[in-house]
């Protein structure tokens, strides 16, 4: 038994941990974390080539494998959309659920692969991404329902203000931290089963706890995913919706 | 704040995973976007009309068993009038083929009576004939010492009176 530290040591196989003090490194926008930066760009390149190559050359009658893929989770969440909200309001709003839900899976389910980590086990990335939709929240909904979106900030008095605001802004924190624990955790655990076992007992069977966490893994990426897209979409058809 | 701040790690890790996540978006939307939303509504598109074509032939293919089912019809008619003609004719056929059979038999009953009755002169004549030359000679026989050139031919021709009366 070994413990976390030495670990993540040991599977430092990149040498983020040199960079910088322990893997964050000074910028001129300030300190980062070079190992989420470097594995959110290996996601966007992963993303970019899937999603190219599975739209490149596209069929109507007789679809590819993975167009089929990429045009099955598009439907998929457009229907979820469209059952949140107005048809007009919601196809402008595609792309962004779209992108959404393909980065934060493929975010999820790079950590899986040794010496690699999911950019979500990273608060930054997804308190980032969870501000983003925030934002855009607050602004759609002051750009559809106008005066009566800021009105509902000090309702029914304005005593109610700071009570909203915590509100407001616990949709983002409890999105951020939901996504960030789970996948955070299943690293943890994927490193500590790492280290339960010795080579020997790895071989004579500790590998099976870890092939059932790592089955499980790619399930919780999923539903993670799903879910912070759920309910991005959920909070902005609260604030679209005619009748708020 | 500083010490939430310090207790999450939180850096500027946060500012560049949005900028990351916007860089993302852009080029999702440029590049992946609009095919797929684009053959998707073509797929669409192309099954609202076929579902169109095929209700569409259905109302041909309908309308053609309506044709074909009215053409049967008429040429069952069609047939059954032929048919009705035939027999007809052929009736009539017969009738003409037994009027002409009857009127020959007719004819030849006629000209078999005709020739029985020209025969029957014939014989009669050359019988008539044989009768006289016989009764001539018989009669010769008995008086051809009596009777005159003249007596003689008195009766012969009295005689050809009587054989002309005899009934034969």
């Amino acid at each position: 038994m070994r413990g976390l530290e030495e670990i993540h040591k040991d599977l430092d196989f990149w040498g983020f941990l040199h960079m910088g003090h322990h893997g964050v490194v000074p910028t001129p926008i300030g300190d980062v974390n070079i190992k989420t930066l470097v594995m959110t760009w290996g996601v966007m390149i992963l993303v970019a080539l899937f999603t190219v190559s599975a739209t490149r050359g596209m069929k109507v009658g007789k679809p590819g494998k993975l167009q089929l893929m990429v045009e099955e989770m598009f439907q998929f969440l457009r229907g979820l959309v469209y059952e949140n909200m107005d048809y007009r309001k919601g196809a402008g709003l595609m792309c962004l659920i779209f992108t959404l839900f393909i980065f934060l899976l493929f975010s999820n389910l790079i950590g899986l692969i040794p010496t690699m980590m999911s950019p979500t086990a990273d608060i930054n990335t997804t308190l980032g991404m969870s501000l983003t939709v925030f934002l855009l929240v607050q602004v759609l909904g002051f750009k559809y329902t106008g005066g009566k979106f800021l009105k509902h900030y000090i309702q029914p008095i304005p005593l109610f203000l700071p009570l909203v605001i915590v509100e407001e802004l616990s949709k983002p924190i409890t999105l951020a931290f939901r996504i960030y624990g789970n996948i955070y955790a299943g690293e943890v655990l994927i490193a500590v089963l790492l280290g339960m076992f010795s080579l020997t007992a790895t071989l004579l069977g500790g590998f099976v706890a870890s092939a059932i966490w790592l089955a499980f893994s790619i399930f919780v990426g999923f539903i993670q995913a799903f879910i912070f897209t759920m309910l991005s979409i959920v909070y902005i058809s609260l604030v679209v919706a005619e009748n708020h | 704040m500083e010490s939430v701040i310090g207790a999450l790690n939180l850096n500027a890790t946060l500012v560049a995973q949005i900028f990351n996540f916007i860089v993302l978006l852009i080029f999702l939307r440029v590049v992946v976007y609009k095919p797929i939303v684009n053959v998707l509504e073509q797929r669409q598109k192309a099954i609202a009309d076929n579902v169109a074509a095929a209700e569409e032939e259905r109302k041909q293919a309908e309308a053609l068993r309506q044709s074909y089912l009215a053409e049967m019809q008429k040429s069952k008619e069609e047939a059954q009038a032929i048919i009705q003609q035939a027999t007809k004719a052929g009736e009539a056929q017969a009738q003409q083929i037994l009027e002409a059979a009857k009127a020959e038999s007719v004819r030849i009953k006629d000209s078999a009576l005709a020739d029985i009755e020209r025969e029957k002169e014939k014989a009669v004549a050359i019988l008539r004939e044989q009768v006289v030359t016989l009764s001539i000679m018989v009669a010769n026989k008995v008086v051809s010492k009596q009777i005159t050139d003249n007596l003689q031919h008195d009766m012969v021709n009295e005689f050809i009176k009587e054989a002309g009366d005899l009934p034969c």
